[in-house]
């Protein structure tokens, strides 16, 4: 069978996501800490609720509240009371040099299974009336070190995203996909204005059709992913109804293509609506959304995924997944084609 | 009475269906955003499938 | 392509149009309805409610007297156009006429808007600098989806699906920007959103020009 290769490669691929993207584990996290916040000059012992960690099993666990880069408080005690909980003792110091009131301490626990995981503003150290306003004694200053770094394949623990994370492959590769579709068909577009041969608008046509299953499976995988994370199906959210926007634009496509039956006149005004479209398009997906502030990771303080935050073991499955279901979304348009192909001939035979 | 028991019961279901999608990590909401991608899919060749029959007994009668 | 022809074809344009009285005076008066219905159910308008209303009389008021532009000829007209014009010099006319049309079309409402319930702009250079760049925008995609509903089935309703989404990126732009000159928001990014304003009418009639003698063969 001519050509099934790059078939084969899109289903075996798509499979590997699928197998990889659910199985590799997340790195250990902290869900929860409690008491979250303390005043100077006391003690405390701070309940820690993990995810994915082994506290009781591993057993020489390390617990320090960091103020900035050079002070920290290590641990005075530290007990597991099972994988999942630790509890440690902390002598708060008499006080801290800072402007404000409260310093947010962030938690950073290490042991030789986890190795290290850090909880930002994890702790909140309220200033005592009395204190003054200097680093007294009790803080440490001397480096963090000998933290444990296990080897193996775990994906980054995000607090509110936790095993959410794993929809980067299938909702954001989406995206990513619906584009390359989309450019396949404006692609189409161009080439049949330049050559007026009806297959091209097919193709084009072809290419459109599938983007746009794309885009509304997006919408609606985002609006499950938002319902999980953020607590609600559609939001206020810049991206969201810019795609939408999107959408509409791309459902007056087909609405255009049903409008005439002469089969020259609508190639040529669906070609020439999917090129203005898609021209009207990029600021809308790539521009606008940048300006504003957005739901979306990377956005506004949201735990982000883009940039710098796109782990190194995310990118070994999110670069496959885009290919993947760019290689499925072809195989789709092409099965649309060939249909419209024989549709064709047969109505032009008789 | 009867009427608010009934509806207590489906609030109490239904937050407990929303904690159930919410434990082991949301591990649940992965599952579901691969099965409405999954769902799209069949559709898309349910689709293409009935478009298909059309034109073969469109063949075929003409024939 | 001639400088002085697209005038020529541009002056023709609008002679036509003030021959026509009733096409400008329906659109003043659809204005002055509309705001007027606005002002009693409201009782009074508050500045956000202002800005919305404005843009909302401009998108229809826009879309209907745009829709016309290139349905109100008859084919035969066209075809004689056809022999005398380059379609690019064609298309220009007909653009700058519609964007005239539309800044026309904005000093009626905003006239109208004020009489009826005050002038709440603070910032007036950058309400009509803005307003101006986005409408550019605005009649490019009108005029481009009125020549596609032309070289169509010349359907209407076709037009207004084809027409609302595509000027949603730059309404909801404008939105800010009015927002902004308005005080209702304080955005130091407001230059920012006047670029890509730019960005996107330079873009959009670029791929008309491009565009247009592709389908005006038809």
């Amino acid at each position: 069978m001519k050509g099934i290769w790059w078939k084969l490669a899109g289903a075996i691929l798509f499979l590997y996501v699928l197998i990889g993207g659910i199985t590799v584990p997340l790195k250990p996290g902290i869900t929860e800490v409690s008491p979250s916040h303390g005043y100077t000059g006391t003690q405390v012992q701070l309940d820690i609720t993990g995810y994915n960690t082994h506290f009781a099993a591993a057993g020489d666990n390390r617990a320090w509240l960091k103020l900035d880069s050079v002070l920290s408080i290590p641990h005075s005690a530290i007990t597991a009371d099972d994988d999942n909980r630790l509890k440690a003792n902390f002598v708060l110091p008499q006080g801290f040099a800072s402007g404000d009131q409260t310093a947010p301490l962030t938690l950073i626990i290490d042991n030789s299974m986890d190795g290290v995981f850090v909880q930002p503003n994890a702790f909140f150290l309220t200033r005592d009336t009395t204190s003054n306003n200097v680093n007294s004694g009790g803080w440490e200053s001397d480096a963090l070190k000998g933290f444990h770094h296990p080897s193996g394949l775990a994906f980054p623990y995000r607090s509110i995203l936790n095993e959410t994370i794993r929809n980067t492959f299938f909702h954001v590769a989406l995206w990513f996909a619906m584009f390359l579709l989309l450019i396949a068909g404006v692609y189409h577009a161009i080439k049949y204005l330049r050559t007026k041969d009806i297959d091209h608008d097919t193709r084009s046509a072809g290419y459109t059709r599938v983007a746009l299953l794309y885009g509304v499976l997006g919408l609606i995988t985002g609006s499950v992913w938002a319902r999980f994370t953020w607590d609600t199906f559609w939001t206020q959210d810049i991206k969201l109804n810019m795609t939408a926007i999107a959408m509409l634009i791309y459902l007056a496509y087909l609405l255009l293509r049903t409008s005439t039956e002469d089969v020259d006149k609508r190639a040529r005004l669906s070609a020439a609506y999917s090129i203005f479209a898609f021209v009207a398009l990029i600021p809308l997906v790539f521009v606008i959304p940048r300006l504003t502030d957005s739901l979306h990771p990377g956005n506004g303080g949201n735990p982000a995924l883009g940039g710098e935050d796109l782990d190194n073991t995310l990118r070994l499955f999110f670069y496959p997944s885009i290919i993947a279901l760019t290689l499925l979304g072809v195989w789709m348009a092409s099965l649309l084609i060939r249909y419209e192909r024989l549709r064709y001939k047969w109505t032009f035979k008789t | 009475m009867l009427l608010l028991a009934c509806d207590a019961g489906i609030l109490s279901a239904q937050s407990a269906s929303v904690d159930f999608l919410r434990s082991t990590g949301k591990i649940y909401a992965v599952v579901a955003v691969i099965v409405v991608i999954f769902a799209g899919i069949v559709i898309f060749l349910f689709r293409l499938d009935n478009k298909l029959t059309k034109l073969e007994n469109q063949i075929k009668n003409e024939q | 392509m001639n400088i002085v022809r697209i005038k020529d074809i541009f002056v023709k344009d609008v002679t036509i149009e003030l021959r026509q009285k009733y096409a400008v005076g329906g659109i003043a008066l659809f204005a002055a309805t509309v705001v007027f219905i606005m002002y009693k159910s409201f009782n009074n308008i508050n500045p956000r409610e202002w800005t919305i209303l404005l843009w909302i009389i401009m998108l229809f008021a826009g879309l209907n007297a745009i829709v016309k532009s290139f349905l109100q000829e008859k084919k035969e007209t066209y075809l004689y156009y056809f022999t005398l014009f380059d379609p690019l010099e064609l298309i220009i006319a007909r653009l700058f006429y519609n964007y005239l049309f539309m800044l026309l079309l904005f000093c009626v409402v905003v006239f109208f808007l004020s009489l009826f319930s005050g002038y709440p702009v603070k910032d007036s250079a950058l309400f009509f600098g803005g307003s101006a760049l986005g409408l550019f925008g605005i009649s490019v995609i009108f005029t481009f989806v009125s020549v596609i509903t032309a070289s169509g089935q010349g359907n209407t309703t076709l037009m207004s699906v084809l027409a609302l989404p595509l000027v949603l990126p730059s309404v909801l732009l404008l939105l800010k920007v009015t927002a902004v000159s308005v005080r209702l928001i304080s955005d130091t990014a407001v230059t920012e959103d006047l670029w890509m304003l730019a960005g996107v009418d330079l873009l959009l009639s670029g791929v008309l020009m491009w565009l247009f003698p592709v389908l005006w063969k038809s």
